[in-house]
Formats: C-alpha cells, structure tokens, sequence
C-alpha cells in the first residue's frame, strides 16, 4: 500500500464531488426559482393556497390575502440536464394565471371563450392571452405563456434577485389584470 | 385553452388549504434564514420542501416534512383542529476521500449513533455518508399561520430547531 495511491484514488474522490455537485445545482435550479417565487408572493400579502410538485413541473396557485385575487403559476425546467443549460442558459416554460372572483361567472365565461373556435390555433405562443374559469369557486382567469431565462433571477449559486423577480412578477400581474377587467367590461 | 386551472386539485377552500399556506411561510420563513428551497415534494398528505443552509459550515441540507394529522371537512376541523406534524431533519454529508477516515467514522461515531441514537427529543441517525438528526413536533397549523403573530411564531420555532439541529450534528462534520 502506498501512500501516492491513496491521494490518487483521493483526487478521484474530490473530482467526482465536483461534477456530481455540478449536476445536482443544475437539477435543483427550478426548485430554487420556485421556492423564489413563493418568497416573493408571500412578501407581497399573497397566500399559497395550492401546491402540486411531481419533481418537473411545479403548479403553484395563492390568494391575495385582502382584495381576494389569485395568481396560477405553473413551471416546467426546460434544460434540466447540464449541456444543455451549459448552451442555452436555464430555460423555464412558465404558465401565468391571474384570476378574480366574478359574480355570474358561468354566464361571464360563456360569453368570453367564444374567443378560441379553431383547434387548430397555436394558443400557447409567448403572450397571447387567454380566459378560462372555474365555475365551482367563480373565478374567471387570464392566462400567458411565458419563456423565461432563470439566470438573471439567480445571479449567483443560492442567490436570488428577489427585486428583479418581484417587478418582473408584478409587470406579468398587472397585464393579465388590464386585460380582464378589458373582457369583463366589454362582456 | 392552456388548461392551467386544470392542473390543481381544486381545493379551492381556505381549511381545505391550510398545509400549503403553512409550507408557503416555511419557504419564507427559510429564505429569511438564508436557506433557500433546492426541492419540493407534494402529494395529496404529506408535503416536504428541502433547503440549503446557505455559508452553514455543519448542515448539508434541511428538510420540513408537513403530515397533516386531520382530514379537510368542517366537522373534523371542529373536532381535531388543525393538528400536523412537522418534521424537521438536518443533515450532515461528509465528503471522505481517504478509506481510513470512512473506517475510523464507522468505528467511533456512527457506533455511537447505533448505540444512543436519542439526544433529548432530537433523534440521530446515519445512512452512508450522512449523518441525520430529526426533531418531530406536533403543531397547530393555525397558531403558526394566523397573521401577525403566527409568522414571528413560525420564525421562532424554525430558527430554534435550526439552531437545536446545528449544535447535535456539529460533532458528526469531518
């Protein structure tokens, strides 16, 4: 036994730490970012109130605790494996919903999703807007589809730039807002 | 339509929401304390979100495990509460490159382990690598969850255990 194997097999060891810790930081990103989003909600009076993870897409859904509005939030990691965030950066698929609670909202809905009549219209393309509701709870939503790049919301290995998220969040809310209230009073 | 409401249960009732309001505000009351969420599990009764203790130089990872004890209707809510356990384990990872360290951690404190695993309410364990310390409690959901003060009780409890969980670990971090 020598004592030049021992360090070889423990630079082995180091090496192969670095690339799992490399790996693993790479699948935790959409975790870090969800777990980000939640941070910001809650600092901004809004509630979780539905979570649903099955590890690669997250389905979060709050309340805001006094006017009673919900946001639907939905992501799924696009580049979870390292080459491809090596070349494309951390890519995420993110579905916005923003929601309130309307007094007739079967009839509201009915009048609004004669928007879409052909199956054969690509809906989910980056900021078309669309309605859908919940009929049990009387919640009418607007909804978009957005591409996002994570890097800039995660500028260091566990940081966040909560002030870049919470503006970018909030830009999100206020567009699907306008264009509710827009629906709902021509409806 | 993109069928993003379809994506969730529905339980669209704030008793019928009460563990993900409170895992909101552990995720929070986490970010606060430095340890940002790296995973998150939930199923339909048992929910978990795993941190990083970001700069802590004992634990790897915390993970909170909320396992509701009551079911959702009005009538076990007025009977129960809102009893759950919450579940918190620290974990020490050990990164040995060197065969005569693994031999030497086997022999004196994972042999302590196995032999006192239970450092007051703390319990310890190990499994390869890692060694674990786990503090269990029964909770009201709504005392740590009623705004203003259930978030200062939230924090108080999340940092204690934190700090309960760094002092039994740190002898277990080679």
């Amino acid at each position: 036994m020598s004592e030049e194997l021992d360090e070889v097999y423990g630079q082995l060891v180091t090496s192969s730490w670095k690339r799992f810790e490399e790996n693993l930081h790479n699948g935790q990103v959409d975790d870090l970012f969800v777990g980000a989003v939640i941070t910001s909600m809650v600092a901004t009076g809004n509630t979780l109130i539905d979570l649903t993870s099955d590890g690669s897409a997250h389905h979060l859904r709050f309340q805001h605790a006094q006017g009673g509005e919900r946001l639907l939030f939905q992501l799924r990691h696009l580049t979870p494996d390292p080459v491809r965030s090596k070349a494309l950066g951390h890519v995420a698929s993110v579905h916005i919903g923003y929601g309130e609670k309307v007094s007739d909202a079967r009839t509201v809905w009915q009048t609004l999703k004669s928007e879409v009549k052909s199956g054969y219209l690509d809906v989910g393309e980056p900021g078309v807007m669309t309605v859908d509701a919940e009929l049990e709870t009387g919640y009418v939503y607007v909804q978009v589809e957005l591409l996002l790049d994570l890097d800039p919301y995660l500028p260091g290995e566990y940081k966040v730039d909560y002030d870049l998220l919470q503006q970018h969040l909030s830009g999100v809310r206020q567009a699907l807002a306008k264009y509710l209230h827009g629906r709902l009073a021509a409806a | 339509m993109l069928n993003l409401i379809s994506k969730f249960n529905n339980s669209a009732e704030a008793r019928e929401s009460k563990d993900e309001v409170l895992i909101g505000e552990v995720v929070f009351a986490m970010a606060h304390l430095g340890c940002p969420s790296i995973g998150f599990h939930a199923g339909m009764d048992l929910q978990y979100v795993k941190f990083k203790p970001v700069g802590n130089n004992v634990l790897h990872t915390v993970t909170v495990l909320l396992d509701r004890k009551t079911g959702d209707s009005v009538l076990q809510q007025a009977v129960v509460g809102s009893k759950a356990t919450l579940t918190i384990v620290g974990e020490v990872k050990n990164h040995f490159s060197d065969p005569d360290d693994l031999v030497n951690m086997f022999r004196t404190d994972l042999a302590n382990v196995f032999r006192n695993p239970w450092l007051g309410k703390v319990k310890l364990d190990h499994q390869l690598n890692s060694v674990t310390a786990t503090k269990k409690q029964i909770i009201d959901i709504d005392d740590l969850t009623t705004p203003p003060e259930g978030r200062t009780r939230l924090n108080e409890l999340l940092r204690g255990v934190l700090s309960e969980l760094h002092e039994n670990l740190a002898t277990y971090k080679k």
